[in-house]
């Protein structure tokens, strides 16, 4: 019964065509606006960096990607369909999952749990078999429980895998928050500072598993972080948002020069 | 020392998930259930059935349906009394009007018919939480209650407005003494707790919770939010109209439409509080705990030469319950259910300090 | 339904009457719901144990008036409900501080249990008449416009001028005075106001005190209607329904939606209940507030919730 994780694909990573683009999109609470003409795209395979201020916007235009929010102009287009209105649960259910910058996991329940409950999707047997809990609906949660199982060993987390959530230290919650979005087998997966609040150690951590899950499974990756440091190494591309608008676009080294990004946000040259 | 893990590996996930995995809670349910099956039916006396074991399981059914909507899926429901009633009186109708059903049957469909009116209380869960779903709730049970008081055809026309239940006569044989009522409830209730133990700790129980903790957590990673929230009322309102039927058919024989009033409603509440929510053994120890305190109430102050007055005693029984609920909310949240947890742990050490 | 109308159109002086007399009875409702939005806004409680105070209020009151006069067995009760209040922080909120508040409602649910066995172990358990001095004749007014006149219970006026000058001194409490503005701070965010040194104990005294007060003239009144009796306490649960109408944190919203409350009530219960045999007046106003809910869960004045992520 090993569990070393097997790599499917090889480790050349290719960066495919436009998966998701976000046209023109604008979104207002009451008189605020949080964003105002954003356009950009992401392609498939690639790890996207969105970077800015506070309060630029960035896990707005997160939320407008997962359905949470709607922007009251412009489109999404996501795997070639154009979206007019997504509910958030459309959206997992299309393969879009995401953490959170206050890391929304259920307390009440232990890091398995949690990470299981990022399977409902793929799990299918109906009521009454759930209530025998016998044959195929003990066999599925068995087959969910490996999946999952194997998740944890590639976050290094099977020591903490029964406690519940609540009890955990902040750098691990955010571990089992990534757990839990990738038992979902995402091919958009929508990172929301996952970094925040880590030490150095943490983040090397974390960043192997970012890259690991990219090049591994090739998904895509969407990524909100203000450690310069971090963005530069990990990412292909980066976008710059700046008071609700986009104000760059392109690789990491390009943005990094660019002197509108280094009068917003970055100030000295990094 | 006794409550030691050590040695007991599991090699399969299948294991891991048991409901006992630890042997040493395997063999204690087993001998409970020996004790239950086996020997009470030998040793207890009809005072014993009637007025302490047959009410205690028959009211944990029911908070084992409120603790499913309450405890587990974070729904506050303040009408459990209501779906008890519609059980009861599903039941009764079915049982005067369709000739020669099983009663088998009967107490299925009148669990089915009470799911069915919880899901339509419930759908207001969408767009209402919290304290305002506890109000809708009580709309559904002072309605319900106006219901079975006023539309007589639901008490066949009685002139005082209570109604008799029928024998529980099952494939011909007659359950009539004391001690075959409790074996009748014993079964029925051992299966649903264990059916309800295998919803909690599948995808639905895990949906369910996840909607108690953070349900825009959860609907972002695909969980159906009405759909849940909505199986949850009804799963817990089949629970409450079995019970409802249980209550009316076995433990009172007669009733009318106050035996499932808010009262009633309050005292599931409160098993389920003082239990522990989110717990199936709270049920179960939540609901021993508030049969017993009456009990004790009664027999305790005479046998010490204190006479109460019974007017008296159900003061006291308020005051204990009201004093015990903030107790515990301060001192153990979470209940019986934690505090059992909690001796088990210490279990694991003792005699040894840590 | 056409039939309703009709009866209305033949008989205004009999519809006047009977929104009259649900007015009165929806003050009677304020008066209590008074009490949740003082203890709610303050501190984030949803007291459950309200009607269980208008209860115990009204039995220490009728109870001591049988052995002293009543501005007396009022300054009395007044303290009795001050020490409760006292009470209550120290052994119940205070423990529970930082706990959620589903958790404090749980508290407040045993609070009323308990005031409801202590209250009649007390004080205890009969129907007592609480003569306020207020007589008990039906007043006619009107009786140049309507045929006859309308029936108006004194001690309903009463009740409502009771209930008017209450408010009144509460807003101008909440708005004018330094204790009032703490208030409002410790309602907004409690670790907040404690920063800048509002002493949340202290508060939670006053507000409780102030609560129970409000208990008390409810008590006082309903107690003049309908005898002080154990039922008191239930009809507490019906300042629910007129909380959601009229918001939780809201006193204009309490008064504005006990008054439709007590209409709705009254005019459902004459003109379709009578159609439907009768005892409409329990769940009318659950329903009312349900469908409410629906459209509106705020409630008429209440503050709309945004969640964030």
């Amino acid at each position: 019964m090993t569990t070393m994780y097997v790599p499917t694909s090889a480790p050349e990573r290719t960066i495919g065509d436009v998966l998701l683009k976000v046209d023109d999109i604008s979104l207002s609470f009451g008189g605020v606006k949080a964003l105002s003409n954003v356009s950009f795209d992401i392609r498939q395979g690639e790890i996207r960096a969105i970077i800015g201020p506070n309060g630029a916007g960035k896990s707005s235009m997160l939320n407008c990607i997962n359905g949470f929010y709607h922007p009251q102009q412009g489109t999404i287009t996501y795997k070639g369909v154009v979206r007019r209105h997504m509910r958030p649960h459309e959206a997992a259910a299309q393969g879009i999952a995401r953490t959170f910058q206050n890391i929304a996991l259920f307390k009440g329940m232990s890091t398995l749990d949690n990470i299981m409950t990022g399977r409902l999707l793929k799990m299918k047997q109906n009521f009454f078999m759930q209530a025998l809990h016998w044959g195929p609906a003990q066999k599925e949660e068995i087959e969910h429980r490996e999946f999952v199982e194997r998740i944890i060993d590639f976050l290094e987390i099977q020591s903490i895998r029964k406690v519940p959530v609540g009890r955990l230290p902040y750098g691990l919650q955010k571990r089992v928050e990534l757990g839990r979005a990738l038992a979902a087998e995402p091919t958009l997966l929508l990172l929301d500072e996952p970094m925040a609040g880590m030490n150095v150690e943490e983040k090397e951590d974390m960043c192997r598993f970012i890259l690991d899950v990219n090049e591994e499974f090739g998904t895509t990756i969407a990524l909100i972080e203000h450690d310069m440091g971090v963005v530069m190494d990990i990412s292909d591309r980066v976008v710059v948002l700046d008071y609700g608008r986009k104000i760059a676009d392109g690789t990491p080294d390009e943005v990094r020069t660019d002197q509108r990004v280094i009068d917003a946000y970055l100030g000295v040259q990094h | 020392m006794i409550y030691r893990e050590t040695g007991q590996f599991k090699i399969s996930y299948a294991a891991d998930q048991a409901i006992f995995p630890i042997r040493q809670d395997l063999i204690g349910i087993l001998l409970i259930l020996a004790v239950a099956f086996i020997g009470v039916p030998l040793l207890a006396t009809d005072y014993f059935y009637l007025a302490i074991l047959i009410p205690f399981l028959i009211l944990s059914l029911a908070a084992i349906g409120l603790n499913l909507l309450t405890g587990y899926c974070g729904q506050l429901s303040l009408g459990t009394g209501a779906f008890m009633a519609v059980g009861a009186y599903a039941a009764y109708n079915l049982a005067i009007r369709v000739p020669d059903l099983n009663l088998l049957v009967i107490f299925l469909m009148a669990g089915g018919i009470a799911a069915l009116v919880g899901v339509v209380f419930g759908l207001p869960s969408l767009r209402i939480k919290g304290f305002y779903l506890a109000v809708a709730t009580l709309a559904a049970q002072f309605f319900i209650d106006w219901v079975f008081l006023r539309i007589k055809w639901f008490t066949n026309y009685t002139p005082s407005g209570s109604v008799s239940a029928p024998a529980l006569d099952i494939f011909g044989y007659v359950f009539a003494t004391p001690r075959q009522h409790y074996l009748f409830v014993l079964v029925i209730v051992v299966i649903m707790a264990l059916i309800a133990k295998n919803l909690v700790r599948g995808r639905i129980g895990r949906a369910w919770m996840a909607v108690r903790d953070m349900d825009i957590a959860a609907e972002i990673i695909g969980i159906p939010l009405l759909r849940t929230k909505l199986l949850a009322f009804a799963v817990s309102s089949f629970y409450a109209g079995v019970a409802g039927a249980l209550w009316a058919f076995v433990y009172l024989g007669s009733w009318e439409p106050y035996a499932f009033g808010i009262d009633r409603s309050f005292q599931i509440l409160f098993m389920v509080i003082i239990g522990g929510l989110g717990s199936i053994l709270g049920c179960f120890l939540g609901a021993f705990f508030i049969s017993i305190v009456p009990i004790l109430l009664n027999q305790v102050p005479a046998a010490l030469g204190v006479p109460i007055s019974t007017a008296t005693a159900s003061h006291l029984e308020y005051m204990i319950f009201g004093a015990l609920i903030i107790f515990f909310l301060i001192v153990e949240p979470h209940g019986f259910a934690r505090l059992w947890q909690i001796g088990k742990e210490k279990l694991r050490l003792w005699p040894f300090p840590h | 339904m056409l039939s309703v109308f009709a009866q209305i159109y033949d008989q205004p002086g009999f519809f006047l009457e009977v929104v009259l007399g649900g007015l009165m009875a929806g003050v009677l409702y304020s008066l209590v719901a008074l009490g949740f939005v003082l203890i709610f806004k303050a501190s984030g409680v949803f007291n459950f144990a309200q009607g269980a105070m208008v209860l115990f209020a009204a039995l220490s009151l009728v109870r001591l008036m049988e052995v002293m006069p009543f501005w007396a067995a009022f300054l009395a009760s007044c303290v009795i409900m001050v020490a409760l209040a006292f009470a209550i922080e120290r052994l119940v909120l205070r423990p529970l501080v930082n706990q959620e508040g589903i958790v404090l409602f749980m508290a407040t649910l045993g609070i009323a249990f308990f005031l409801d066995g202590f209250g009649q172990t007390l004080w205890g358990s009969e129907v007592y008449t609480l003569e306020l001095g207020v007589p008990k004749d039906p007043l006619f007014i009107l009786e140049s416009v309507f045929e006859g006149g309308v029936l108006i219970n004194q001690l309903d006026i009463f009740a409502a001028v009771v209930a008017g000058g209450l408010v009144v001194v509460l807003a101008l409490f909440f708005q004018k005075t330094k204790v009032g503005l703490a208030l409002r701070a410790v309602a907004d965010d409690h670790q907040a106001a404690q920063s800048i040194g509002v002493p949340l104990n202290y508060i939670w005294l006053i507000v409780w005190s102030v609560a129970g007060i409000v208990a008390l003239v409810a008590g006082m009144v309903w107690g003049a209607k309908l005898g002080v009796q154990f039922s008191l306490a239930l009809v507490a649960l019906k300042a629910l329904p007129v909380l959601i109408l009229g918001g939780f944190t809201s006193v204009p919203g309490a008064i504005i939606g006990g008054l439709i409350i007590g209409v709705g009530e009254k005019i459902a219960e004459v003109y379709f209940g009578s159609q439907i045999g009768g005892g409409i007046e329990n769940w009318f106003a659950y329903v009312l507030a349900l469908v409410f809910l629906l459209f509106r869960p705020q409630g008429l004045f209440g503050e709309k919730i945004i969640e964030r992520v």
